[in-house]
């Protein structure tokens, strides 16, 4: 048990904080990443060549890595939220936590990999 | 303890429940929801894009596949869920930080409106491919 009860308060208002950041931040991204790669490509997706060209433009790179970040924090952020809809104990909210944590690093590692393939 | 799970899943459930709900509760719903369906997107859009790792052949091939009018009308329902969820998110936003909470019902139908709206003009550009 915390020995400053604010200290158990502020956590859901900071990882709803982060949910409204990082939406914020993916209404812009995510409409950058549609309209460049769904919109503006021909025939709706870029083939192979397009997609090695775009992504060794470093400020689309960066973009793209962003967009990457932010949508990963705000799903994990999401089922973590719902999670907690079920009343779990502090003990499952912390596990929940912790494993939501290695699966965002996880992801956020696999497709920077992803680019890596792509751009080397 | 059987009793007390049953308790906590049918709390968790109640976003699934439509019966005599007011509005805000159709836009908690259907926020998570969208957003439960987004997760799974996200992730298989990810698997997806091993094929980038695979060479050009396979993400070509993919490309190709991904043309098809099927693929498409998915693409169209991905969409419909991202401005569900994007915009009754921007909603959230704004009412959880004390903008227009007493206007926030409004709010809900004009932005589902506006989506609507954007959706239909998506649509046809996507099926105009």
């Amino acid at each position: 048990m915390s020995a400053n009860t604010f200290d158990r308060e502020s956590k859901p208002t900071v990882a709803w904080l982060w949910q409204v950041f990082t939406g914020v931040g993916l209404v812009v991204l995510l409409g950058l990443h549609m309209v460049a790669n769904h919109f503006i490509a021909k025939g709706g997706l870029r083939d192979y060549a397009a997609v090695v060209a775009y992504l060794r433009n470093p400020i689309i790179l960066v973009l793209e890595i962003l967009f990457l970040v932010c949508v990963t924090t705000h799903a994990l952020l999401g089922v973590r939220a719902i999670f907690l809809d079920f009343g779990v104990s502090d003990r499952v909210e912390q596990l929940v936590t912790r494993a939501l944590k290695w699966i965002g690093v996880l992801t956020v590692g696999y497709g920077l990999i992803v680019m890596w393939f792509v751009i080397k | 303890m059987s009793t007390l799970n049953y308790t906590k899943t049918r709390q968790a459930a109640r976003w699934f429940d439509i019966r005599q709900r007011k509005v805000g509760m159709w836009a908690y719903a259907l926020n998570r929801i969208t957003g439960i369906g987004l997760v799974v997107y996200l992730y298989l859009h990810l698997g997806v894009l091993s094929m980038l790792m695979r060479g050009q052949s396979a993400w070509d091939a993919f490309v190709a596949l991904a043309r098809s009018p099927f693929y498409l009308a998915l693409d169209v329902i991905l969409l419909a869920g991202i401005l569900i969820h994007g915009l009754n998110g921007l909603r959230l936003a704004f009412t959880g930080l004390g903008f227009s909470v007493g206007g926030q019902k409004a709010l809900f139908i004009i932005l589902m409106v506006i989506g609507a709206i954007i959706l239909l003009v998506a649509a046809l550009k996507i099926f105009a491919v």
